[in-house]
C-alpha cells in the first residue's frame, strides 16, 4: 500500500464491449414497447441524466438534439424514471407478465 | 383452508413473489386463509438481482432445517470491510469458521434460484402462484375500499380483501394506494453487477477458503468519485463483483456504470481476485436506500406494504442486507392479515398487527438504530476524504522509514487529516454519528 | 372428432434447467392454429405432449389459453423422433386434423409430423406459413424450395405442422390460468411397444471441408492450353446429377455422395 506505487489506470475501458456485455443478459422481448421516451421534452434538456446513469445504455442522443430510446434490452430497473428530470418525459411500466429480463446467475 | 366470502376470488393477494411476498403467502396460507400469489417474471426469482448474500435467521421460523434444502452457493465465514483510496486498501477481516455449520449466518445464493425455492414453499403451504402476469393497478370498491387488483391478463381481475403489496423498489402499488409518497433519486442507488467464472479451486485459493466456505466482502470507496461502495462475494464457480451508486451523483458525474465497475476491477486490491474472470451475466436493480428516512406508511384499509416496497433495506457501508428484512416484513404482513381475516376487520386498525410486530422486531429496531447511517456512509466526506484519510493513517504508521524515528500516531493522524482536508469537528461529528449509529 | 395439437416440452441445452424450459414458438403457433381451427369449426381441441411429468407445466399452459382436453404420454425427455410419432399417432387416430410444430426448440428435424401422417395414412402439408379457415376447408401456404410457394386446400382428415410465424399464441386469461393450475393432467403410459427408444447420439458436425482432389498432369501441347486445362471452368464439374431410386436406395446413395463430396467421415 505504498503510494509510491501508483499503479499506472489503463484507460481503456470496458474490457468487453457493451454489446457482449449486455449480450450475457436474457431478454424475452415483447413486441411492444413498456418505456416510450417523448422526444420534445427531451430536446430542450441539456442535463441528460439518463445518457449517463442507464445500464443498459439505452438512452442514446441524437445529431438533432434528441434522444433516441430502445427499449429491448431493458432491465427494468426504475433508474431512468428516477434521475430524469423533466415531467413527462419518459412514461414508465413493466413489460407484459412473461417478459423481459430473465435473470440466471444473480 | 376457509372458503373466501362471496365475491372474492382469495382473503389475500400477494403481490411479487420475492423473499417478502413469498414469506407473506408462507404465513397467511399456513394460517388457513385462501392467497393468490402473483408475480410478474416467468417464475419467482427471474427479475430479481442483488450482491448476493442472504442473512437467513428469519427462516428458522418460517421452514425448519431450511439450510437442508435450501439453494445455497456458499455459506460465508469471512466478511471484510474494504477501504479503498486510489491506490491502497484497508481490510478489516472477521472470520468464524462456525458460520459454515448449521444453523449458519449467512449464505450466497442465486435469486433465480433462492426466490424459485422460497416460492415453492408457498405452494406447498398452499397458496397458488400465477406467474407471468404483472399486477397493474388496485381495485376499489364505491367507498373507496380496496377489493383486489387488476392483472395485465384478459379478465385480469382478481378481488380479495386484503392486499400485501410486495412488489419491489419501483412499487407502483404503494405509490398508487398513496402510501409512498417519494420518488426522489436522492432516496435511491443503482446496483450494477458482473457475475464473473472463474474455477472453483481458483476461488478458493485467491479468497482463502475450502469446500463450500464463502466470503463477502463490501467497500467503501472506489466508486470512482461516485458516492457508493461495491461489493464482491464469492459463488461456487463464480465471483459476484459490483457496486451501489448514488443515483443524482451518478447522473452529475458523467460516469457510466459499467465504467465504474471496470476501474474497481483494475483497483490493485481487487484486480489479483478477480483475474482472468470471464463475465457470465450482467445485472443491475434499484436499491432503495435512505432507510427510515423515506419508509412509507405501511399499512392502509385492506393493504399492506413489505420489503423493498416498504423500503425496508439496510444498504449502508459494512451492511447491504435487504432480503433478511423483506423475508420477515413480508412474514409479518402474511400473519397480520390472516389474524384481520379471522377478526373480520381489514380496516387499518384490524391490520395493526403489523406494524406492532416490525416495531418489536429487528425490522425495525435496526432501521431505527441505524436511521442516520445510510445518510453518513454516502455523505461526500466519508465517500471522497475519509477512504483516503484512513489509508493514509495506516500506511504511515506501518511505513519503516529508518533511520527517522517514528513519528507519533496523534501526528500522523493530525496531518492526514490536514492533507485530506477534514476538519476536526466533522470528525467529531460524524464519529458521534457514527457510534450511535454503529455502535 | 377433434383437433390435436402436438407440442414438445424442451429442456435448454444448457443446464438441462426446467425453468427455462417450454415450447417452441413453432408449437405455440401451432396450438393457436388447432385453437382457432376447433373454434371455426365447432370442435373441440385436445393437446399431446410425449415427455415427462415437467412437461405438464406446457399442458397446463395450453388448458389456460383454452384448451378443451390435455394428455401426456409418459416418456423420457430424450425419446427418439419414431418412438415419439408412434406415441402421438395413437392418440390421434379419431382426430379430424393433427396440428405440430413445424420443429421443436432444440433444432429438432421435423420428421415427427411426417411420422405421424405416415403411421395414422393420412395426407400432410408441412412447414407452413400460413393458415386461412375458409368455411369448412383449410387454405394454407407451403414454403417450397427456392423462394417458392404453394396454396394448398385441406378438407379432409390430415396431419399440419406450422412455423412460428402463423400465429401468435393468445395470453390466458387470469382465471383460467388460476383453474389450469389446479387441473388433474391425464397421463398414460407408453407401453404399446415395450421399450421407449431414446434418441441416438448425434455425431458431431463439423464444417464443410472439401477433400483434396487428384488432378493429373496437364497434357496440351503449347502452355496455353496446359493451363487452360487446369483453370478451366466453363465445363461443368459440380455434383449436380439426377438420378431415381427407391428410397432405401436412394438414401444410401445420398449418404455415398455426401461422403464424396467430403461433407461426412468414413465411420
Ligand atoms: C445491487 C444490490 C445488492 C444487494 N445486495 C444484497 C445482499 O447482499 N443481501 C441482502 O440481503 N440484500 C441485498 N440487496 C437488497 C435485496 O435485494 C432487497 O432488499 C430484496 O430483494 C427485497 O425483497 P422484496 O421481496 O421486497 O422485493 P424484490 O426482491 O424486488 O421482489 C419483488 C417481486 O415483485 C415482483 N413484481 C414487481 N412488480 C410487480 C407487479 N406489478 N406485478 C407482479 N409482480 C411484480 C417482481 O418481479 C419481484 O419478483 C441488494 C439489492 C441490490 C439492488
Ligand atoms: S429522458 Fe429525461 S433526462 Fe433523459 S434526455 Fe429526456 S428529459 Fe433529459
Ligand atoms: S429501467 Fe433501467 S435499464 Fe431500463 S431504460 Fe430505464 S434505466 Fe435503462
Amino acid at each position: 500500500m505504498s503510494p509510491t506505487a501508483r499503479i499506472e489506470r489503463d484507460n481503456a475501458w470496458p474490457e468487453i464491449s457493451f454489446e457482449e456485455r449486455i449480450g450475457t443478459a436474457e431478454f424475452r422481448i415483447h413486441e411492444k414497447a413498456h418505456i416510450t421516451v417523448n422526444g420534445d421534452s427531451c430536446r430542450g434538456c441539456t442535463t441528460r441524466e439518463c445518457v449517463v446513469a442507464c445500464p443498459a445504455n439505452l438512452f442514446v442522443p441524437t445529431s438533432d438534439g434528441g434522444i433516441l430510446f430502445n427499449y429491448e434490452n431493458c432491465f427494468e430497473c426504475g433508474t431512468c424514471y428516477l434521475v430524469c428530470n423533466k415531467e413527462g418525459a419518459i412514461s414508465w411500466t413493466y413489460p407484459e407478465g412473461g417478459y423481459g429480463i430473465v435473470f440466471h446467475r444473480t | 383452508m376457509t372458503a373466501p366470502a362471496h365475491d372474492f376470488d382469495a382473503d389475500i393477494i400477494v403481490v411479487g413473489a420475492g423473499p417478502a411476498g413469498s414469506c407473506a403467502a408462507i404465513a397467511a396460507a399456513r394460517a388457513g386463509k385462501s392467497v393468490v400469489l402473483v408475480e410478474r417474471g416467468p417464475f419467482p426469482g427471474s427479475k430479481n438481482m442483488y450482491g448476493g448474500v442472504v442473512y437467513p435467521r428469519i427462516l428458522d421460523e418460517l421452514i425448519p432445517s431450511w439450510w437442508e434444502t435450501m439453494p445455497v452457493q456458499r455459506w460465508v465465514v469471512k466478511r471484510s470491510t474494504m477501504l479503498l483510496s486510489d491506490t491502497g486498501a484497508l481490510n478489516v477481516d472477521f472470520r468464524a469458521n462456525a458460520w459454515g455449520a448449521p444453523p449458519y449466518n449467512g449464505a450466497t445464493a442465486y435469486r433465480p434460484d433462492f426466490d424459485n425455492w422460497l416460492a415453492n414453499h408457498a405452494v406447498e403451504a398452499g397458496a397458488r402462484l400465477v406467474c407471468s402476469t404483472t399486477v397493474t393497478g388496485l381495485l376499489r370498491d364505491s367507498t373507496g375500499r380496496i377489493q383486489g387488483v387488476s392483472t395485465d391478463r384478459p379478465d385480469g381481475d382478481l378481488r380479495a380483501p386484503i392486499v400485501i403489496a410486495c412488489d419491489g423498489v419501483n412499487s407502483f402499488l404503494a405509490k398508487e394506494s398513496g402510501l409512498y409518497p417519494h420518488t426522489d433519486a436522492s432516496n435511491f442507488t443503482l446496483g450494477v453487477k458482473e457475475t464473473l467464472a472463474l474455477p472453483k479451486h481458483v476461488i478458493d485459493e485467491r479468497f482463502g477458503v475450502r469446500d463450500n466456505q464463502g466470503v463477502d466482502i463490501e467497500i467503501l470507496g472506489g466508486t470512482s468519485g461516485v458516492n457508493g461502495g461495491g461489493f464482491i462475494y464469492t459463488n461456487l464457480d463464480t465471483v459476484a463483483l459490483g457496486v451501489v451508486l448514488k443515483l443524482p451523483k451518478l447522473a452529475a458525474q458523467q460516469k457510466r456504470p459499467e465504467q465504474i465497475i471496470a476501474e474497481l476491477k483494475r483497483h490493485p486490491a481487487v484486480a489479483p481476485l478477480i483475474e482472468g474472470a470471464e463475465v457470465k451475466e450482467y445485472s443491475a436493480h434499484v436499491i432503495p436506500e435512505a432507510g427510515l428516512e423515506m419508509m412509507p406508511t405501511m399499512v392502509a384499509d385492506g393493504m399492506l406494504v413489505a420489503g423493498d416496497a416498504a423500503a425496508l433495506c439496510l444498504a449502508a457501508g459494512i451492511w447491504l442486507e435487504g432480503v433478511n428484512f423483506a423475508m420477515a416484513s413480508g412474514m409479518y404482513a402474511g400473519q397480520a392479515a390472516a389474524e384481520a381475516i379471522t377478526k373480520n376487520d381489514v380496516s387499518s386498525r384490524g391490520l395493526s398487527g403489523y406494524t406492532d410486530r416490525l416495531e418489536k422486531t429487528f425490522v425495525l429496531r435496526d432501521h431505527k438504530k441505524l436511521r442516520k447511517v445510510p445518510h453518513l456512509v454516502l455523505s461526500d466526506r466519508v465517500q471522497h476524504k475519509y477512504p483516503a484519510f484512513v489509508a493514509g493513517v495506516v500506511e504511515r504508521v506501518f511505513r519503516v522509514d529508518n533511520p527517522h524515528p517514528k513519528p507519533g500516531v496523534r501526528r500522523i493522524v493530525r496531518e492526514e487529516r490536514k492533507k485530506a482536508g477534514i476538519g476536526l469537528l466533522d470528525l467529531l461529528r460524524d464519529g458521534w454519528t457514527g457510534m450511535r449509529g454503529f455502535g | 372428432m377433434t383437433i390435436t395439437v402436438c407440442i414438445k416440452w424442451v429442456l435448454p441445452n444448457r443446464d438441462g434447467d426446467e425453468r427455462f424450459a417450454g415450447i417452441s414458438l413453432a408449437d405455440q403457433a401451432a396450438l393457436e392454429t388447432g385453437l382457432r381451427v376447433a373454434e371455426a369449426l365447432n370442435e373441440s381441441c385436445t393437446v399431446i405432449t410425449v415427455g415427462p411429468a415437467a412437461a405438464e407445466t406446457s399442458l397446463r399452459d395450453a388448458l389456460a389459453c383454452g384448451a378443451h382436453d390435455v394428455l401426456r404420454v409418459d416418456a423420457p425427455a430424450d425419446t427418439d423422433s419414431a418412438e415419439t410419432a408412434r406415441a402421438l399417432a395413437t392418440y390421434c387416430e379419431h382426430s379430424r386434423l393433427v396440428v405440430c410444430g413445424d420443429y421443436s426448440s432444440d433444432r429438432g428435424s421435423g420428421s415427427v409430423p411426417a411420422l405421424v401422417a405416415a403411421r395414422l395414412g393420412r395426407g400432410q402439408a408441412l412447414g407452413l406459413i400460413d393458415v386461412q379457415i375458409v368455411g369448412e376447408t383449410l387454405s394454407v401456404v407451403r414454403r417450397l424450395d427456392g423462394g417458392r410457394r404453394e396454396r394448398l386446400s385441406v378438407t379432409g382428415p390430415a396431419v399440419l405442422s406450422v412455423e412460428g410465424s402463423v400465429a401468435r399464441l393468445r395470453r390466458a386469461s387470469l382465471r383460467a390460468t388460476l383453474s389450469a393450475n389446479d387441473a388433474i393432467i391425464d397421463v398414460v403410459t407408453n407401453d404399446a411397444s415395450g421399450a421407449i427408444r431414446r434418441t441416438p447420439e448425434a455425431a458431431p458436425l463439423r464444417p464443410y471441408r472439401p477433400r483434396a482432389r487428384v488432378v493429373p498432369s496437364p497434357t496440351g501441347s503449347s502452355a496455353l492450353d496446359r493451363v487452360r486445362q487446369i483453370t478451366d471452368t466453363s465445363s461443368s464439374k459440380g455434383h449436380g446429377e439426377t438420378v431415381v431410386l427407391e428410397p432405401g436406395d436412394a438414401a444410401n446413395r445420398i449418404l455415398e455422395s455426401l461422403h464424396t463430396w467430403g461433407y461426412v467421415q468414413e465411420s
